[in-house]
């Protein structure tokens, strides 16, 4: 039990890997068979999450800085070691990600071809999303990172829709693309300063001198600060995505398979957020503080542009990938507000610290409830388009007739994503709204603009399927499975919960907030 | 005291509860989910009730203790942590500092306490509140004016509840169609349309005993998903007409239009908090308070006036003023219970609930600059009289109600841009109790004409158009007598009706204002007087054309009186229309001194009195609460318009009824030209559509999609894509020809070579040793050769 | 005594006779037989060296009836893969039995 407890978070990060080097070995006839393993399997991750989350609530509220922390030297040559912890901040998205899997296995449950592969796929990527949220060492972070590509990559290329060859590409390069000056970045700081341990350079790294030389390039500090800023910044922006960076998010998750989007959609693009939050902000704060009007004007493009884009799809997942763009923008905005205050030189006054506290406790909630309802969102595009076999919202139409119930969860989560008042959506955006008014009153001014779209694509979405008189050709769709429903009941319950009383996570999130902002 | 916390924690717990367990568990039974959802709003009536006549009481038995503290019910919890980190070593220090400085809701912290450690006390998870710094927390309150409220709106949702079960056909066959009318049959979806309507009721009840403007904003949102929802109840449903909306395209309007103003207003709500530090009204409204917000703002006091109006922008949206009034008349598509308690009970109210709720910042906004009471003046003003104007020329028997309904919330917020609070608040309640009942009215003659229509088998006519009644005051007796106690109301007849005291109200504030020397008195007073005018007028009209003469179509001449669901809310609802009013006769009416007592003004007064005072002293407010000196003009101008309004209306279409196929007097009148411009609605609808829903669309699709993902951003990313290839392209040429074919030479030539040597390999054990032994003879020979020394000049 | 040197003619002789038969013999019976001949010269000189060279030790005496023996299982080998090949190609020409050429 001790030794339970001990390695508790590196057990939730290699267990997945482990189950799905086991899931991939069993035969490829036994599908059934595959498919419960698997389901069983990532709830074993799942159950440590928890465990975790309950210690942390009962114990580690008092002194929210970095727990569950094992460090082991990894490659001392270098200075890298295998360093992992979290606090209030990556526990949330932890929780996420392991709740989202098993959700996603299950929703894969009619996947014919190559099951055992697709679930192995499924259950290594979450080993990579936790370890990315517990990394706490450069290099971990971003073998991780990579790590995390590789399923997506196969899943979009393998059981992906007709355009999946491109969407797949994209996807893939694009990530590269800023991978790369993020690995250069890690290695001029790890080069700079000996080590690649986050804590110990969020002081080291940071009070470098700026005149220091760097070697024997000649080039001062402060420069390669910049540009390792902008690498990182890039790197990150990609991943969220911030416009305009993130046309190739629509293309990603409208081929997808309905478990890749909603993984991908769900955890996957709040890696760009975290790193945000992790990385840029603590370890280049004065730069992140300078340039955080460019974030947060990114941030409300995002949500206008990702609005009306959003609006004017006719193909329902695509709608509902751009509103991720639409969603995301508001956690860009919350960390433009953090980052702010962050590296704000001097004390912060007491209004500007608590903007700050607001925005990043907005930020990582919207998260959290943005993982939630996009999934939720996927899924029922998924539900519908396993009847139906398409995705154009004109030839839906009157569907509610025939399957009320899903019509009814429908737009229970349309709404949650729409940020009604009691459900998730909607605490987050007030939270990112009213930190943002402080210091970026323009920008959050003309996300009101987006905000306003989200309701029109969301109708738009909810009445082509749902309203009108039902055709023909959809008189006999069959209603939800039971497995369906276990899917969606959770994300709805939890969508539920957090709106009506966000202090469940959110109580742990404030806690490490308020400490870094202090 | 604690017990009515509880209570009114508890007021809209009974229809949310009956929401999700109508939903969740009793769908499939139609009478348990109905019953399900009387019980829940009668619950919350009782519970409303209970805490209202207390708050009441104390009034009674001390009004003076109530204007000290208004607030006479308060509790709230812990709701959303926002800083200071649970257990930091210094828990006091930060308790005090955050108070401080964060403005987080100060004051209360020990009447909360008390309240909300039952809650707390077991929740190992939950830390415990005293210790874990700053929270925003969430709360109820009720003061006078929640009090009133209390009163009003859960008793008219109860009634709405008990007609819809009358509505829907309960008992008869259940309807084969989802989501379209089935006319005479149960309305299959009867356990959905409860649902809603509790969840409707339930938000209204939220946001009346909310004690901060976030809870509130809650309740109003939900309330706009609810209207979203019931307006497009018959979502399947489509005219034959393309000029008429369906039901689940007014449904989008209602709600689209609805957030434009929702937007601006959350972002007047974060504007608020960061000012003023907190939601709280109570906290907020303090003149301590207003004097830190005026120099935190950039602005001032001006700055608060902003605010105000991002604030007045939600009640524009939700009360259906100019220029977002157009999402009210659609909304006439939802079944007319629907309608009911969208424009009386609460969705309208709703929007002129939170101008009253916020009124000191509206206050304090009047006085920072003369446009901010001109702008919601005239946008009040304005709309009364044009809705007034439009509903003159319609047909549409809820198009009118529609139409008087924006009209009548025009005076309200006409009557908040001159300061008079309470003349709002109190045409607010009457207004609701009658409009209630002129819609539940007018869904009956509605019922009676689809039952005509049944019988004769027609599906073409309208059942709304009134140019097809007539006559019907014979055929639903009940009807026509609520009507017309609805419609005198609602057109101010003298000293019976409660409209005609609230409308009093308003008329003596503007004209007050006006003596004090404001030039917006003068303009409201004016607008209003032409309103009240035409509105009298066409209620008249109305009613004529409803009730009076023959029946002008076959649908009228079948019709018959609704069932005792549907009249005995009718019956109810009429003697608050009328009884409503005499709790706010002037106390000196008529220059009398002390037979009056104007139990409203003084109730709903204390809410604000003490506060305001201190207001005024510090010039921060226009004027404070008092009570208006007895004044002749207003008061004949209310009874000229009201009976010139309902003799002009009785001369036109009264006294000689329509026949059938006689065109509306009304045409010739006013031109055809003009009479077409009013019924089609000013061309609000052609003009938005043009002017925003259009290029809104096109930006989506081709702008914002086409232009500038797909083609520029995209186009950018396959550009580069494309250069890369390209460049690869030569790479992979010049590899091609360097190294692929260059190494293939290589290749080949070795391959040429074996080729040559490769006969060696004879596969003949003869030449074998042959070889062998001339190779180990020459070897042989050399080794000797160079033993003997013979080679030794040539190997040195 | 006999010098050394004429049995190492003899033996020199006795084996280039050999090898003109194993390159010259068509016939790899005759082949066989040629080779017997070159380890029978290769044994004169076993028993010539030890007899000239340090009689008390009879080690060349011994590799001579080594010799005689391993050339007796290689006759028997040989002989037993000429039959077989016979059996399979009806010849025992040396010359063609070329299944190896490239």
């Amino acid at each position: 039990m001790d030794w339970l407890l001990d390695n508790i978070l590196s057990l939730a990060i290699f267990t997945p890997v482990i189950a799905g080097v086991i899931v991939s070995l069993l035969p490829a006839d036994e599908k059934t068979i595959t498919r419960y393993v698997a389901f069983i399997l990532s709830l074993v991750p799942l159950g440590l999450v928890i465990a975790m989350w309950f210690i942390w609530v009962n114990n580690y509220r008092v002194d929210p800085t970095f727990h569950f922390v094992q460090q082991v030297p990894w490659f001392p040559a270098i200075g890298a070691s295998y360093h992992v912890g979290v606090d209030g901040i990556s526990l949330p998205l932890i929780l996420l990600a392991a709740v989202l899997t098993p959700l996603g296995i299950l929703a894969s449950f009619n996947i014919e071809e190559k099951v055992q592969m697709f679930m192995a796929l499924l259950l290594i990527m979450e080993g990579a999303m936790i370890g990315l949220f517990a990394a706490l060492d450069l290099m971990i972070f971003f073998i991780f990172w990579e790590f995390g590509l590789v399923p997506i990559y196969f899943l979009v290329r393998i059981w992906g829709g007709a355009d999946r060859v491109y969407a797949s590409f994209k996807f893939f390069i694009y990530t590269m693309a800023g991978s790369l000056g993020l690995l250069l970045s890690i290695q001029i700081i790890g080069l700079s300063t000996g080590t690649f341990d986050i804590p110990t350079l969020m002081t080291s790294w940071v009070q470098l001198h700026p005149d220091t030389l760097l070697g024997t390039t000649g080039l001062t500090l402060s420069t390669v600060k910049t540009l390792a800023y902008w690498a990182f910044f890039i790197a990150f922006a990609i991943k969220v995505p911030i416009w305009p960076f993130h046309t190739w998010l629509p293309d990603a998750h409208t081929q997808a398979p309905t478990a890749g989007s909603m993984i991908l959609a769900g955890v996957l693009l709040k890696l760009g957020a975290y790193g945000f939050i992790r990385l840029v902000v603590p370890l280049f704060p004065e730069l992140a503080s300078q340039t955080a009007g460019v974030l947060a004007t990114l941030g409300a493009l995002s949500i206008i542009l990702g609005g009306f884009a959003a609006f004017g799809q006719w193909d329902f997942k695509r709608l509902v990938a751009y509103s991720s763009i639409n969603h995301m923008g508001f956690v860009v905005l919350g960390i433009a507000v953090y980052a702010y205050v962050y590296g704000v030189s001097g004390a912060p006054n007491d209004a500007l610290r608590l903007d700050a506290i607001m925005a990043g406790n907005g930020a990582v909630l919207q998260m959290i409830n943005h993982g939630l309802s996009a999934a939720g969102m996927f899924f029922l595009v998924g539900v519908i388009y396993e009847r139906t076999h398409t995705r154009d919202l004109k030839k839906f139409g009157g569907i509610w007739s025939v399957l009320p119930v899903y019509g009814g969860i429908l737009i229970f989560t349309s709404m949650a994503s729409l940020g009604l008042p009691g459900l998730n959506g909607f605490v987050g955006e007030f939270m990112i709204t009213r930190a943002a008014w402080g210091a970026f009153t323009g920008q959050i001014a003309l996300s009101m603009i987006g905000l306003l779209m989200t309701g029109a694509y969301i109708l738009k979405g909810v009445g082509q399927t749902l309203h009108g008189p039902t055709k023909p050709e959809w008189l006999n769709l069959p209603p939800m499975t039971m497995i369906e429903h276990l899917v969606i009941w959770p994300l709805m319950v939890m969508m539920l919960a957090l709106g009506i009383w966000p202090q469940l996570m959110l109580a742990v999130i404030n806690d490490t907030v308020t400490k870094i902002i202090g | 005291m604690e017990l009515l916390e509880l209570l009114t924690w508890l007021i809209p717990v009974g229809p949310l509860a009956a929401f999700a367990v109508i939903l969740l568990l009793t769908a499939k039974n139609r009478t348990l989910s109905f019953i399900l959802a009387w019980a829940g709003i009668f619950i919350a009536l009782v519970l409303s009730w209970i805490v209202s006549f207390n708050v009441f009481g104390d009034f009674l038995a001390d009004g003076h203790a109530v204007a000290e503290e208004p607030v006479r019910v308060h509790s709230s919890v812990a709701w959303l942590p926002i800083g200071d980190y649970y257990g930091d070593p210094q828990g006091s220090a930060f308790a005090a500092a955050g108070d401080e400085a964060h403005g987080a809701e100060a004051g209360d912290h020990g009447a909360e306490e008390e309240g909300h450690h039952g809650e707390e006390a077991g929740h190992a998870v939950v830390p415990d509140e005293t210790k874990s710094g700053t929270w925003f927390r969430m709360g109820v309150a009720v003061d006078p004016l929640t009090a009133v409220m209390l009163f009003m709106v859960p008793f008219a949702v109860f009634m709405i509840f008990i007609y819809s079960v009358g509505y829907h056909n309960f008992g008869a066959q259940p309807g084969k169609f989802l989501g379209i009318p089935n006319h005479g049959m149960e309305e299959p979806m009867f356990s959905r349309f409860f649902a809603l309507m509790s969840l409707f009721g339930g938000a209204m009840l939220t946001l009346v005993v909310a004690d901060n403007l976030l809870l509130l904003f809650v309740g109003w949102e939900i309330m706009g998903f609810c209207s979203y929802a019931l307006i497009g109840f018959w979502y399947a449903r489509d005219y034959d007409s393309p000029k008429r909306l369906s039901p689940r395209r007014a449904a989008v309007k209602a709600f689209m239009t609805t957030r434009i103003a929702d937007v601006i207003m959350l972002l007047g709500i974060v504007f608020f908090y960061r000012t003023f530090g907190t939601l709280n009204f109570s906290a907020a409204f303090t003149p301590e308070s207003f004097q830190n917000a005026i120099q935190a703002t950039a602005f001032g006091a001006v700055g608060l006036g902003l605010m105000a109006m991002m604030l007045f922008s939600g009640a524009v949206g939700k009360s259906a003023q100019f220029p977002l009034h157009v999402w009210l008349p659609d909304a006439m598509e939802g079944p007319t219970p629907v309608s009911a308690v969208i424009h009386a009970a609460a969705m309208v109210s709703a929007g002129v609930y939170l101008l009253l709720r916020i009124f000191p910042l509206i206050a304090v906004a009047l006085e920072a600059a003369p446009g901010f009471g001109w702008t919601i003046a005239f946008i009040g003003a304005f709309t009364a009289l044009m809705s007034a104007t439009i509903a003159v020329a319609q047909y549409d028997v809820k198009g009118v109600l529609a139409y008087s309904t924006i009209s009548q919330l025009g005076f309200m917020v006409a009557a908040i841009g001159v300061g008079a609070y309470i003349a709002a608040a109190f045409h607010l309640i009457t207004h609701a109790f009658f409009k209630a009942l002129l819609f539940l009215c007018s869904g009956s003659v509605i019922h009676g004409m689809e039952h005509g229509a049944e019988h004769v088998h027609d599906h073409h006519s309208d059942p709304q158009d009134m140019r097809l009644m007539g006559g019907l005051k014979d055929k639903m007796p009940i009807t026509f007598w609520a009507f017309l106690i609805g419609g005198m109301a609602l057109s101010g007849f003298p000293i019976v009706t409660a409209g005609f005291w609230s409308k009093d109200e308003i008329f003596a504030d503007a004209w007050y204002n006006f003596l004090e020397g404001s030039p917006v008195g003068l303009f409201v007073f004016i607008m209003l007087a032409l309103s009240a005018f035409l509105t009298a007028f066409y209620t008249t009209r109305q009613l004529a054309l409803t009730f009076a003469g023959k029946p002008r179509s076959p649908l009228a001449e079948h019709a018959h009186e609704s069932n005792s669901y549907m009249t005995t809310p009718l019956v109810l609802l009429s003697i608050f229309a009328v009884a409503a009013g005499w709790f706010g006769i002037p106390d000196n009416f008529l220059g009398t001194d002390g037979i009056f007592y104007n139990y409203f003004h003084h109730f709903v007064g204390a809410t604000l009195e003490e506060s305001f005072h201190v207001l005024y002293e510090l010039h921060l407010i226009p004027h404070e609460i008092f009570t208006l000196p007895f004044m002749i003009v207003p008061l004949v101008t209310s009874l000229v318009v009201a009976l010139g309004g309902i003799y002009l209306g009785w001369v036109m279409y009264a006294r000689k009824p329509l026949e059938e196929g006689q065109p509306d007097p009304m045409i010739g009148i006013l031109t055809p030209a003009l009479h077409n411009f009013l019924h089609n609605k000013w061309y609000w609808d052609e003009l938005y559509q043009a002017v925003f829903v259009r290029p809104a669309v096109f930006f989506s699709e081709v702008i914002a999609y086409e232009l500038v993902d797909r083609t520029l951003i995209d186009g950018i990313l396959h550009l580069v894509a494309r250069t890369i290839f390209g460049v690869g392209g030569y790479v992979r040429r010049f590899e091609l020809a360097v190294f692929n074919d260059g190494i293939d030479w290589v290749k080949d030539r070795f391959l040429d070579l074996s080729r040559e040597f490769r006969t060696f390999q004879s596969g003949k054990i003869q030449e074998y040793a042959l070889l062998s032994v001339l190779i180990a003879f020459v070897f042989t020979a050399f080794i000797m050769l160079v033993n003997a020394g013979i080679l030794n000049g040539i190997l040195n | 005594m006999i010098p050394l040197s004429w049995y190492l003619l003899v033996a020199a002789a006795l084996f280039c006779i050999g090898l003109y038969g194993i390159l010259a013999r068509r016939n790899a019976v005759a082949m066989l037989m040629a080779v017997e001949l070159a380890l029978n010269a290769v044994n004169i000189n076993l028993v010539a060296f030890w007899r000239y060279g340090n009689p008390s030790q009879p080690v060349g005496v011994a590799w001579a009836i080594f010799v005689l023996t391993v050339a007796a299982a290689e006759a028997a080998v040989g002989l037993a893969l000429i039959i077989s090949i016979y059996r399979q190609r009806d010849s025992v020409i040396a010359e063609e039995l070329d299944i190896l050429k490239y």
